[in-house]
């Protein structure tokens, strides 16, 4: 599948290629519609990066602890703000204790897998292929969760009249990697997710290995062509997510899942998070097209019970990392273009509450992982905040340092060769902070 | 699109919500341009006419017009959802619009019905619904499932399993068939206003769902809310239970105030939340499930909520201690923000995803003037004006389900596969983990289109006395066309669309006139577009 990425091929000939191609396919048709006409006037790129990584975008659902994720075991007020919930330095003799990443930042083992550390996402992190960055999440400071994702997914806060996506814009901003793909974006999720509102050629699918209108294989082209006569009127969204529906049935039938075999002994979880991540790796092996795909994970709003050594969020973080862990072995370190990214709503209080949990707060961790990550590191803005009460916002809440627009908006950039991150990221001028290689 | 909630981003409380820090590039500054709805739609008849066989672009000049709710407004710049998605040219009656929208399925019983009453005489009997006799249905629900009448001591020793099997079907049952649709369809609503995640609730559900929700669904909304507040489902689900006053837990105080009340932007502030969850220490849950205020978890400090100060107290008050929290439920139901907020969610469940501001007003006034009669709201909502001029509404999975079951008079003896279908469908019932309950979006939904075809295909091809069954002879009775008349009365209120009916019948005619065949159509009119909507 590489030469289908333009991985090995030189690229400004690769580039022109699929534009030519682009622009063929399109004459049959016409140009609106590939792309929407509600589109302001985007730059379409004649200089490509090299490759044009596929983007597998994971939201965290719930507002993830990022203080129990990339542990600051350095900052004392750490431990004296959660006395109960606390992972124990990685100097300490604890068996519970976690894994040194910089000298300052740990992984608690839920992250690395178990107790040597060597499972999980410390391989990624080890190979430099897995970035943190802590102290991010979003400068609106809503703290309803519903508020929070919808800012996050849109792309820009506090805006009622913006409802595509940032990955849905992306993807109607750049022509397909593949001209004939039917299938460009998909959501494992039975509704399509705000993040990917307004992609074309993208659909929500819970289960990708279960897409089929079922009944008589015999009739089933005659139901097709009835359901594309009887949904060929019907207004948008109803019309294209029919249609394309239609199509992807014969493309997903064609593909094996219960067959697949995944690279370097990779082992996904039986988890719903590690069976949506096995899915997209065999849609992306399969070399159909896919340029996005977003996958959600959720368990993260910890307000009692928290217990990130060995109870609830213990269990949240080891499905995260060893699903994530299993990917990045499957297809990462295979040397596929693939970038991944993930994010959440907001972080939660600095100091535990009084059912062993933390309400919802402020900033957290987010992850970019993938060969062209400039990954291994914990990156902070400037100075590590603090988690003294003098240095919390409203005396609470680790500050948010880093929008997490300025990270994504990189990755647009330079690993998925958009250009136009003014219609990606509306209003927001980012600042590249050296997340890409 | 025009979300007038959350138009004043200013009154949005201390939040502060500042928009963004840094100055925003001119150059950048997104020419994210108007109009875009019509251009989304206009986009996707263009793909349509170069893609697919010239069939039937006359249905969509045909679609009657939506107005716009207030004159001379333009669509809001920024990229729109389609969401007023204007109805059908065959659906001409008002009568049948408001079958459609109070029940979970048109059926010919309930078009006849409507034709004998008349408009205002069968809403009337809707919303008057403890006077429409459904012993029929409740002593079906009795029998076979028989775990819902039950106290919460014996639901916690009876398996979990069970008790989760029998409220999800016990459910899909009576939304089938209950003859008090209308309540079903509010019970729906208050379901998601107030929703708990069975998983992390368990049985406790039961009595929430009952005593709460089902017995309040058309009453009044303080009595609604208050017996929320006092719901040992609702504490243990939003973690009221595990507040105490050296350490408040803020979550039952957010969402009470963001989600059943005053909603997000209502004009509250996060040292409010932090208030609340003050005040409501103590309130507690025991036992098997048995709601108690525990004076001893209270924290008698003074507080403020919303500009109100309690004075400190003390615990020799012991039980008195819970009057704080009540005074502050009492300031909830009667805050104008609660009124706009219940007004708007309600109209947006009744009668268009985009309720204008005279409307909202129109229904917020309602509430205030009956203290938030739930009928008196309805009434104001689904007036012959409004309602045969509103846009169409997308059932969501559960309502096509239920309507699918309804249209085909399906024979349920057993609700387990249903039940599993629904989650294959995507909305398998309390299974919403998140306390905002399943979207009412048309863009949320509409892109799962296709396992709706996979559960028409499977549920045309039910015939299992122990089950479910379709039973085909009276479609098999005739020839081809008066097969899809019939559909169309039994579907379709007699208003199916001339494309599904030259489609059905085209697909009918190409094969043997047998049962495969008559079921194989069934399953296209459910799977048709026209069936999608209500």
């Amino acid at each position: 599948m590489d030469d289908q990425h333009g991985i090995d091929c030189g690229c400004e000939e690769y580039n022109e290629l699929s534009r030519r191609q682009f622009i063929t396919a399109s004459a049959g048709v016409s140009a609106a519609a590939f792309f929407p006409a509600w589109l302001p006037k985007i730059v379409m790129s004649n200089h490509y990066a090299s490759n044009r990584d596929i983007i597998v975008s994971v939201f965290m659902r719930g507002g993830a602890d990022g203080l129990s994720i990339a542990v600051p075991f350095a900052d004392p007020n750490y431990y004296t703000s959660r006395s109960t919930i606390a992972i124990p330095r990685p100097d300490s003799s604890a068996a519970t204790k976690g894994i040194n990443l910089d000298g300052f930042f740990m992984f608690p083992q839920a992250m690395t897998g178990n107790a040597a550390g060597t499972g999980g996402l410390m391989p990624a992190y080890t190979a430099t292929d897995l970035l943190i960055v802590q102290a991010t999440g979003q400068l609106n400071n809503s703290r309803s969760h519903f508020d929070a994702q919808r800012y996050m997914e849109v792309g820009k806060p506090v805006d009622p009249n913006l409802v595509t996506g940032w990955l849905g814009r992306h993807l109607a901003s750049m022509p397909p990697i593949k001209s004939d793909a039917l299938l460009r974006g998909i959501g494992i999720s039975n509704g399509l997710q705000k993040t990917l509102v307004g992609a074309p050629k993208t659909l929500p699918i819970a289960d990708p290995t279960k897409f089929s209108i079922g009944g008589s294989d015999a009739t089933q082209p005659q139901r097709i062509a009835f359901l594309q006569g009887d949904y060929a009127a019907a207004e948008e969204p109803m019309h294209s997510s029919a249609l394309d529906a239609t199509n992807t049935v014969a493309l997903l039938k064609s593909v094996n899942f219960t067959g697949y075999v995944p690279a370097n002994g990779a082992v996904y979880p039986n988890s719903s998070f590690g069976r949506a991540l096995r899915s997209v790796a065999v849609l992306i092996k399969n070399d159909i097209g896919i340029e996005a795909a977003q996958v959600d994970i959720g368990g993260w709003d910890t307000h009692s019970g928290q217990d990130p050594l060995a109870g609830s969020m213990f269990n949240t973080m080891r499905d995260f990392s060893n699903s994530l862990g299993a990917f990045y072995a499957d297809v990462i370190a295979t040397g596929l273009s693939v970038t991944v990214v993930a994010i959440s709503e907001f972080g939660r209080n600095v100091r535990e509450n009084g059912s062993q949990g933390t309400d919802h707060g402020r900033g957290t961790t987010m992850l970019a992982m993938g060969k062209g990550i400039k990954g291994g590191r914990v990156l902070v803005k400037g100075a590590w905040p603090g988690l003294a009460r003098e240095n919390l916002e409203q005396g609470q809440d680790l500050k948010v340092t880093v929008d997490y627009r300025d990270i994504l908006a990189e990755i647009v950039q330079n690993r998925l060769a958009n250009p136009n991150l003014g219609v990606v990221f509306p209003t927001w001028t980012p600042t590249m902070l050296g997340v890409t290689r | 699109m025009r979300m007038t909630t959350r138009s004043g981003a200013a009154v949005s409380g201390n939040d502060e919500r500042q928009d963004e820090v840094s100055a925003p590039d001119a150059e950048q500054e997104p020419a994210l341009t108007r109009p875009s709805r019509r251009s989304f739609v206009f986009f996707g008849a263009l793909a349509a006419a170069a893609v697919l066989p010239g069939r039937g672009s006359a249905q969509a000049v045909r679609r009657k017009r939506i107005a716009p709710d207030s004159p001379g407004t333009e669509p809001l710049a920024g990229i729109q959802p389609n969401e007023m998605v204007g109805a059908f040219a065959e659906w001409d009656s008002g009568a049948t619009r408001l079958v459609r929208r109070v029940t979970l399925g048109i059926t010919p019983a309930e078009v006849q019905r409507v034709n004998s009453m008349g408009y205002q005489g069968y809403l009337n009997y809707q919303l008057n619904s403890s006077r429409i006799d459904d012993t029929a249905v409740e002593n079906t629900i009795a029998a076979k499932w028989p775990l819902m009448s039950q106290s919460s001591d014996t639901l916690f020793s009876a398996d979990a399993g069970q008790v989760q099997n029998q409220l999800r079907e016990s459910t899909i049952y009576r939304s089938a068939f209950s003859q008090r649709q209308l309540h079903q369809r509010m019970a729906e609503f208050w379901s998601d206003h107030f929703n708990q995640d069975l998983d992390k609730v368990g049985y406790l559900l039961v009595g929430d769902q009952r005593d709460v929700v089902r017995k309040n669904a058309l009453g009044k909304f303080a009595d609604l809310l208050k017996a929320s507040a006092h719901s040992a489902s609702m504490m243990v689900y939003l973690d009221q239970n595990a507040s105490r006053n050296t350490a408040p837990n803020q979550n039952y105080a957010r969402e009470i105030m963001e989600l059943h009340t005053l909603g997000v932007d209502g004009g509250y502030s996060q040292n409010d939340v932090a208030e609340l969850s003050r005040v409501l220490t103590g309130w507690t849950v025991i036992g098997r499930g048995q709601f108690v205020f525990r004076p001893e978890l209270h924290d008698w400090g003074s507080k403020t909520v919303l500009g109100v100060t309690i004075p400190a107290g003390s615990p020799s008050l012991g039980q008195d201690g819970i009057k704080e929290g009540e005074q502050m439920l009492d300031l909830l139901i009667s805050h104008p923000s609660t009124a706009r907020f219940i007004a708007t969610k309600m109209l947006k469940w009744l009668l268009t995803p985009s309720p204008s501001e005279t409307q909202i007003a129109a229904v917020a006034s309602a509430y205030r003037a009956t203290n938030g009669d739930i009928k008196a709201m309805v009434r104001a909502i689904l007036n012959e004006t409004w309602l045969p001029a509103s846009p169409m509404k997308l059932k969501r999975p559960f309502h096509f389900l239920v309507s699918a079951m309804r249209s085909t008079n399906a024979n349920v003896t057993s609700a387990t596969t249903l039940s599993n279908s629904l989650t294959n469908l995507g909305q398998q019932l309390f299974a919403w983990d998140t306390p905002d309950g399943y979207p009412d979006k048309i863009e949320y939904w509409a892109g799962n289109v296709l396992p709706r075809w996979s559960f028409a295909t499977t549920m045309s091809n039910f015939n299992s006395t122990t089950t479910v069954a379709v039973d085909t002879t009276a479609y098999r009775a005739g020839s081809p066309d008066a097969a899809v008349d019939l559909m169309d009365q039994n579907f379709f209120g007699g208003e199916m669309p001339l494309v599904t009916r030259n489609g059905l019948l085209s697909y009918l005619k190409a094969g043997t006139f047998n049962d495969t065949r008559v079921r194989e159509t069934i399953a296209l009119a459910i799977s048709a577009n026209a069936f999608q909507w209500y």
